[in-house]
């Protein structure tokens, strides 16, 4: 009874922060937001029941996808530029026959979580029934991702492999700089710490005295 | 005073335990809600935290990159392996049965290793993907 | 037994989320950042607390009980160190820390 208004809250408030992602100009606020999205959507898969999942959102979600896009902030601007006044008409009407046709086309689809939907029909049910004595471990995730469907799993792995030697690729990699050359540039070790919460300005500042102007 | 005394000292407390609690994460995945992409997810968010409040350079000393290649392809290849190693005992590619006496005891062993490929691979990912970010200068 | 626990695990809940309110009447309402971040960092880990506490009450003496124990120690080191870190940030990036300025007198450097 409770879960309904459970799920009906925390799909209310990613509405919200979906829409607030969109208004936003400051886009380290959006990365923040985008955060706090992840974080939800972990909360929505638990009250489903879905550990695995939760756990991997949260982790993913809400803390490495962050660390990145933060990162990436430090190289690009902080703001987004305002756009071009008028209202869009073109792509205001594309979006809004695209969308009707998603709401059309889900009409069709089996309530959630209905036993008799046809993903369960054919090898789910094999799976939560032969997992425990063919593979012999508690956790049937783990053994549908590893076991029965390692091949995709497989696939995964090697997409993350591409996705980083992709980014290495495009961006490379910075060599450490030997021992002498860093004691002798004017700043310790200590001078490239906290890129990002000292937003990429590494000395100290006089605490007290404003250099730009802060939120409030 | 030290540059960032009480992070520091909170971290190290902390990283030492998180990165015990990415091994548990990792090796407990057939008993509880885990597996090899949270834990190293979670492993390379220890090494994170500790280059954010420790220099990028003392980590690139710990971790050098030309090293985090070479593993991020090591997780993919046990993979692999895994997979042609039950080829070459006769059985179908990714056929955990093959690789032990009996039919559990092989998926054991299989989802073991898998999931101890996946793990190393994402962790290197993760890092490799946050040392090119990080390691340049701030763009504006 | 039972029923002086439940009533003992809805004090603590309610105390909780009491504490979770106010934080959230203190992020909304207060004028400057780091009066934020003073009500969000102390009732943060005063929300938590009992919550975890009520939740360890639930459990009766088994393994959930440890791990909810280590889960609230984990809260206790790191809730605290992240207002920390935020402040930290936030001062060395310029937002300025006295809520009103007088301004007839002179600008003190704060510690």
């Amino acid at each position: 009874m409770i879960e309904p208004v459970i799920d009906i809250l925390l799909l209310a408030f990613m509405i919200v922060i979906a829409l607030a992602v969109v208004r936003m100009r400051d886009l380290f606020g959006v990365a923040m937001l985008f955060s706090l999205f992840s974080l939800l959507s972990a909360g929505v898969f638990t009250v489903m029941d879905a550990a695995d999942v939760a756990f991997t959102e949260a982790a993913v979600g809400a803390g490495i996808s962050t660390i990145l896009m933060l990162a990436t902030l430090t190289r690009t601007a902080r703001r987004e530029r305002p756009r071009a006044k008028g209202v869009p008409i073109l792509p205001l009407t594309v979006v809004f026959i695209t969308g009707a046709l998603l709401v059309f086309g889900t009409s069709d689809l089996p309530r959630l979580g209905d036993p008799d939907a046809p993903i369960h029909q054919h090898v789910a049910d094999r799976y939560l029934q032969r997992s425990g004595e063919e593979i012999g471990i508690p956790n049937v995730v783990t053994s549908v991702l590893a076991s029965y469907r390692g091949y995709d799993t497989l696939g995964e792995t090697a997409v993350i492999f591409t996705a980083g030697i992709a980014v290495i690729a495009l961006l490379g990699l910075r060599r450490r700089r030997p021992r002498q050359e860093r004691k002798t540039d004017g700043r310790d070790a200590l001078g490239e710490t906290t890129v990002m919460p000292t937003a990429g300005m590494a000395d100290e500042r006089v605490p007290g005295r404003p250099e730009k102007g802060g939120d409030g | 005073m030290l540059h960032h005394t009480v992070l520091r000292v909170v971290s190290k407390l902390l990283i030492p335990v998180i990165m015990l609690f990415a091994l548990y994460v990792q090796f407990h995945g057939d008993y509880s809600p885990g597996g090899g992409f949270q834990a190293g997810v979670i492993f390379a968010a220890a090494i994170i935290l500790y280059a954010l409040l420790f220099g990028l350079d003392n980590t690139l000393e710990v971790l050098p990159p030309d090293l985090l290649q070479w593993t991020a392809a090591l997780g993919v290849l046990i993979f692999a392996g895994v997979g042609i190693d039950t080829v070459l005992m006769g059985g179908n590619f990714l056929d955990y049965n093959r690789l032990a006496a009996d039919g559990p005891a092989g998926q054991h062993l299989g989802i073991f290793l898998v999931e101890l490929g996946v793990g190393i691979t994402v962790t290197s990912v993760m890092l490799l993907l946050y040392y090119a970010f990080a390691g340049r200068n701030p763009g504006k | 037994m039972e029923a002086v626990l439940d009533i003992l695990s809805w004090i603590l809940i309610v105390i909780g989320g009491t504490f979770g309110i106010i934080g959230g009447l203190g992020i909304v309402r207060l004028p400057t950042f780091f009066t934020r971040i003073h009500a969000a960092g102390m009732t943060e880990t005063m929300c938590a607390a009992p919550i975890v506490l009520a939740m360890m009450l639930q459990a009766g003496w088994s393994l959930v009980t440890f791990k909810l124990a280590a889960i609230l120690l984990f809260l206790f080191l790191t809730s605290p160190t992240s207002s920390h870190a935020l402040a930290k940030a936030a001062l060395h990036g310029g937002v300025d820390p006295m809520a009103t300025r007088d301004p007839e007198e002179p600008e003190e450097a704060e510690g």
